[in-house]
């Protein structure tokens, strides 16, 4: 299963918070002329480094369908950062 | 059936102890050992699913305040990562084991195998790393 939802929480030194909700699915579709150039760049570097193309989109495949269940908290004083993937 | 039940209940139809002396007996018995709950021993273990980071270390710096990590990876992720690195050409591998080496980490990367990997995390369930600091604590576990 893909990531649906990245969630990212940032509380600064003043005590202000922000919280971003990256909806992965929409974000990728908007993103999607990008990362098809970014998908062929790839390919012609895998190419050029002699790496299976088959071989490399299906390792980031994996890593992709890996990633839900991510969490990674850092807080030091007052300040933190929360990045999640759901 | 246990041993020590047989011999009772065979004390009791021989009529050298009576009912409530068995019955004593019994309770005796079950107080001492008590049965584990039916299923437990055959259930299979739970696997590993995450590995978690956990270091907390007091304020010795800056005065920015104690600081805390708790950072939680799906072991999927791990696998996906080494399938991953599988890929890396040779000639690279050896650039990045010279760079490890000199750094004072000397890891193979040339050896890290897929099927050593899923045989690692078979095990991992029972790694348990902590490090207690006066200054910070480590915990790295699976759950």
């Amino acid at each position: 299963m893909i990531p649906h939802l990245v969630t990212v929480r940032r509380r600064r030194r003043n005590g202000r918070r922000q919280r971003l909700y990256i909806p992965v699915l929409p974000v990728l579709l908007v993103l999607s002329p990008l990362l098809l150039l970014a998908v062929l760049g790839g390919l012609v570097a895998c190419l050029v480094t002699r790496v299976s193309p088959v071989g490399a989109l299906r390792g980031a495949g994996q890593l992709l369908w890996a990633l839900p269940g991510t969490r990674i908290e850092i807080a030091r004083g007052r300040t933190a950062v929360l990045v999640s993937v759901r | 059936m246990n041993e020590q039940r047989r011999q009772i209940l065979q004390m009791l139809a021989e009529g050298k102890i009576t009912a409530d002396e068995a019955e004593r007996l019994i309770d005796a018995i079950a107080r001492d050992r008590p049965e584990s709950p039916p299923g437990a021993a055959s259930r299979p273990k739970a696997r590993p699913k995450y590995l978690r980071v956990v270091v907390h270390a007091v304020d010795d710096s800056g005065g920015d305040g104690p600081s805390r990590v708790n950072v939680r990876v799906p072991l999927q992720l791990l696998r996906a990562g080494v399938r991953l690195a599988t890929l890396v050409p040779p000639q690279a591998l050896t650039k990045v084991n010279a760079e490890l080496a000199r750094s004072g980490v000397p890891i193979d990367l040339a050896e890290l195998k897929p099927q050593h990997l899923e045989e690692l995390i078979e095990h991992l369930d029972d790694v348990n790393v902590d490090v207690d600091d006066p200054s910070a604590k480590v915990r790295v576990f699976c759950e």
